[in-house]
C-alpha cells in the first residue's frame, strides 16, 4: 500500500481552470473521499493522480517517488471508471485476468488469482460472461474485481456506483467499504454523493468550483465548515444560516432574536469583524432546541414528518431554518416558537469572505 | 395570397384522396418490376439455359442437355487452371489489400495535421473507372516508357522484364493493380471500426499495464475483426468477379498466365462460338463456389462476434 501526495497540483484546459492548485497527503491505508457538485474538477484531479490526465503545474508522489510524469502503467494504481469500462469482447474472467496477463504472471497463478477475487466479490457465476450480459452491479462488481487484482498500490474509484440504481448502490456501497477494509487498501473515491461521501470517507475533500474548500474528517466537514459553501453543502439539510448583527457581545438576529455570545466568540468576533458588523450564524438542525424563554424566535412556516424526527421549518427574517424536533410534538402554521441553540454547535462566518470565524482553540 | 391557399388546398385535397396503401403500392410496385425484369428473370432463365446447348448467335431454341454443361466443365483440365488462377488471385489480392488497408488505417487513425485530407486522396483509386485503371497501370507498366520498372529499378527499367509479359510476373502485376485499387475500401471500413473503438477501453488498458503490442492484438484487431471481414468478405467476391481491370491490361495473357474465371466465362459467353449454355453453367458455378466461400466467412464472422 502506499501514500500519496499531491503539491499544488492543478489542471487548466486552455485558459478553463479544471483544477486550481491543490494540495492533498493521502496517508497509507486511508480512505479519502473527493466531494463537490458536478464540474468541480473531481474526475480531473482522479484522472491526474492517475496518469491518464497530464499536470499543468505541481508535483505529485506516490510512496515518495516523484510520478508526476509517469505513464498510468509506472504508477501501480487501479482506476475504477464511472461506467465500468469493462472489455466488450471479453468474458469477465477474461476482463480479470487482464491486468495479471499484461504483466507476465503464469498460467496457474493466474487462474488461482482470479477464482481469489471472483469468490471475494461473489461473481464466480458470472465469469464465463461478457459485459454486455451482465447488470449494472455485477459489471460494477467484475471491474472492481479488475481493479483488485493485482494488488495495486492504491485505488482510484470515479463514481462508481454513480451509474448503479438505488438498490445496487446500498449494495456496492458496502461491498467497497468492506473490500476497503479487507485490503486495507489506499483510496481516493470521487463522489457528488454528500451522504456517501459522510458513510465512507475516512475524510473528504470539499471542492468548488476548481478549488478546494476544506479537507477534514467526516465530523470535522460537518460540525466545522471551513466557510459558507461548505456549510451549505454538507448535510441534508444544510447548515442553517441566519445573517444579523454584531454588536457588543450580542447578534441581533431580527426584532426579538439576540442571541448573547459566549465570551470566547464575542473575543473572536471582536477581533474579526472590528467592534461591530455583519455576521452569518450557523447551526445544524439538530442544535437547535425549542424552550419557552429561548432567546430567538421565528414563526412555523411547515414542519415535515421524517419517521424517527419531525423536521420544524421556520422563517427567521428571510431565512429559513430547520430544527429537529420529537415526533409527535406539532406546532401550529405561522404560531412564533422561541428556540435556543446548542451553545457548543453554533459557528459563525464572515459574510464578506465567506469563510468560517474561529474561536481561539482553549 | 388567396390563389396560392387555393392552389395548396386543392393539392391537399388530392394527397388526401391516395390512401397510404396505395401510396405504398405507387412506390413498391415500379422498383418490385425492375427487380423482376432486371434481376429475378435473368437468373432463373440462365440457370435454365445452363442445361441447353444454346448458343445466343445461333437462331436455334435451345435444347435440354441436362448436366452435360457441368460435367464437361468440371472435368476440363485447362478450366482448373483458370480457377486455380482465380483463387491464387483473389487469396494474394485479398490479403495484401487487408495488410495494407489495416496498416493504412491505424496511421490515419491516429490525427495529424492534414489526415483528413490524406485520407481523401487515398480514396481516390477507388472512384476511378476499372477499365481507366487498366489502361494507364498498363501504360504505367511499360516496360520502356512506364514509370514502374523504372521506379523498383532505381532508374534501369531494362534490368527487369515486362511485367505484364512475363508468365511469372503478370498475375503479381494485375494483384499491385487491385490492391492499390481497393486497399483504400478496406481502409475505410477499418477506419470506420477503429473510431467506434472508446477511448475508455484503451485508458483501461494503461492502467492494466498492458504494452503497446498487447493493446493490438487483444484490443485494437478483435474490436476492428467485424469489420475487417466484411470488408474480406466483399473483396473476395470481387476478387472471383475480376474483369473489367485485367481485360484492358492483360486480357488473359501471357499465354494463360492471368486468365481468371470471370475473364473465361466472359469469353466463352462472348468469343467465339457464343456458347451460352455452358457459359450459363460456368456462371453458376462460380456463383456456388463465392457464396460456399462468403458461408464461411459469415460463420467465422459470427464466431468472433460472439455469443
Ligand atoms: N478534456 C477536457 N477538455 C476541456 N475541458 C475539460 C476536459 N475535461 C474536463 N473539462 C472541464 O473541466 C471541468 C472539471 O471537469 P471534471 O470532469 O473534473 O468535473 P467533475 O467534478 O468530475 O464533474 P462531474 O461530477 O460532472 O463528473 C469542467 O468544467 C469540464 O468541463
Ligand atoms: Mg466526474
Amino acid at each position: 500500500m502506499a501514500t500519496i501526495e499531491l503539491r499544488q497540483v492543478e489542471k487548466k484546459f486552455g485558459d478553463l481552470h479544471a483544477v486550481k492548485p491543490m494540495d492533498l497527503t493521502v496517508h497509507d491505508g486511508e480512505f479519502v473521499v473527493l466531494l463537490g457538485p458536478s464540474g468541480c474538477g473531481k474526475t480531473t484531479t482522479l484522472r491526474m493522480i492517475s496518469g491518464l490526465e497530464s499536470v499543468t503545474g505541481g508535483q505529485i508522489l506516490i510512496d515518495g517517488r516523484d510520478v508526476t510524469w509517469a505513464h498510468p502503467s509506472e504508477r501501480n494504481i487501479a482506476f475504477v471508471f464511472q461506467f465500468f469500462a469493462l472489455y466488450p469482447h471479453m468474458t469477465a474472467w477474461q476482463n480479470i485476468a487482464f491486468p495479471l496477463q499484461s504483466q507476465g504472471e503464469s498460467r496457474a497463478a493466474v487462474k488461482q488469482r482470479v477464482a481469489e477475487v471472483a469468490s471475494l466479490l461473489r461473481i464466480n457465476h458470472l465469469l464465463h460472461l461478457r459485459p454486455g450480459a451482465l447488470s449494472g452491479g455485477d459489471k460494477q462488481r467484475v471491474a472492481l474485481a479488475r481493479a483488485l487484482v493485482r494488488h495495486p498500490a492504491a485505488f482510484l474509484m470515479d463514481e462508481p456506483i454513480g451509474a448503479l440504481d438505488a438498490d445496487a448502490r446500498e449494495t456496492m456501497r458496502a461491498e467497497i467499504k468492506r473490500l476497503h477494509l479487507l485490503e486495507h487498501a489506499t483510496t481516493v473515491y470521487v463522489t457528488h454523493d454528500q451522504v456517501e461521501a459522510m458513510a465512507m470517507g475516512d475524510r473528504i475533500v470539499v471542492m468548488s468550483e476548481a478549488l478546494v474548500q476544506q479537507i477534514g474528517t467526516p465530523a470535522e466537514v460537518y460540525h466545522k465548515p471551513a466557510n459558507l459553501f461548505v456549510a451549505r453543502f454538507i448535510g441534508s439539510p444544510g447548515m442553517n444560516l441566519v445573517t444579523g448583527h454584531y454588536a457588543n457581545g450580542v447578534v441581533h438576529l431580527s426584532e426579538n432574536s439576540r442571541y448573547l455570545l459566549s465570551p470566547e466568540w464575542n473575543q473572536a468576533l471582536q477581533r474579526e469583524l472590528g467592534g461591530e458588523g455583519k455576521v452569518i450564524l450557523g447551526f445544524r438542525s439538530e442544535a437547535g432546541v425549542i424552550v419557552e424563554d429561548g432567546p430567538l424566535a421565528a414563526e412555523v412556516f411547515t414542519s415535515d414528518l421524517h419517521g424517527a424526527y419531525n423536521m420544524l421549518n421556520l422563517s427567521l427574517n428571510d431565512d429559513l431554518v430547520h430544527i429537529r424536533v420529537p415526533r409527535g410534538i406539532r406546532y401550529p402554521m405561522g404560531a412564533t416558537v422561541r428556540f435556543n441553540i446548542d451553545a457548543e454547535m453554533v459557528r459563525f462566518f464572515n459574510p464578506r469572505t465567506e469563510a468560517a470565524i474561529t474561536r481561539r482553540v482553549r | 395570397m388567396a390563389t396560392t391557399q387555393a392552389i395548396s388546398g386543392g393539392q391537399s385535397r388530392r394527397r388526401r384522396q391516395l390512401s397510404d396503401a396505395a401510396l405504398l403500392r405507387l412506390f413498391i410496385f415500379p422498383t418490385l418490376i425492375l427487380i423482376i425484369l432486371m434481376n429475378i428473370f435473368p437468373l432463373f432463365y440462365s440457370l435454365y439455359l445452363s442445361f441447353t446447348d444454346y448458343s445466343a448467335i445461333t437462331r436455334q431454341a435451345p435444347n435440354w442437355v441436362g448436366f452435360k454443361n457441368y460435367s464437361d466443365l468440371l472435368s476440363d483440365k485447362q478450366m482448373w487452371i483458370y480457377f486455380a488462377n482465380s483463387g491464387r488471385y483473389a487469396l494474394l489480392s485479398v490479403g495484401l489489400q487487408t495488410l495494407v488497408g489495416f496498416g493504412l488505417a491505424l496511421l490515419l487513425n491516429e490525427k495529424f495535421k492534414g489526415s483528413g485530407f490524406l485520407t481523401t486522396l487515398i480514396l481516390v483509386p477507388m472512384m476511378l473507372s476499372p477499365a481507366v485503371v487498366g489502361l494507364f497501370w498498363k501504360l504505367i507498366y511499360h516496360p520502356s516508357s512506364g514509370i514502374f520498372n523504372y521506379i523498383v529499378t532505381f532508374g534501369h527499367p531494362t534490368a527487369i522484364p515486362d511485367i505484364l509479359a512475363s508468365p511469372k510476373l503478370a498475375l503479381w502485376g494485375i494483384i499491385i493493380v487491385d490492391v492499390w485499387m481497393w486497399s483504400p475500401f478496406v481502409m475505410l471500413l477499418c477506419l470506420s471500426g477503429l473510431g467506434a473503438i472508446p477511448d475508455y477501453i484503451y485508458e483501461a488498458a494503461a492502467i492494466d499495464r498492458a504494452s503497446w503490442w498487447r493493446q493490438f492484438w487483444r484490443i485494437t484487431l478483435p474490436q476492428v475483426a467485424p469489420l475487417l471481414m466484411i470488408a474480406v468478405l466483399f473483396r473476395t467476391i470481387e476478387a472471383f468477379k475480376a474483369f473489367d481491370v485485367v481485360m484492358p491490361m492483360t486480357a488473359g495473357g501471357p499465354g494463360e498466365a492471368t486468365e481468371l474465371i470471370a475473364l473465361n466465362l466472359y469469353r466463352q459467353a462472348f468469343g467465339g462460338q457464343w456458347r451460352t449454355g455452358r457459359a450459363s453453367a460456368l456462371a453458376y458455378i462460380i456463383l456456388i463456389i463465392v457464396i460456399g466461400i462468403s458461408n464461411v466467412y459469415i460463420r467465422f464472422l459470427n464466431k468472433i462476434r460472439g455469443d
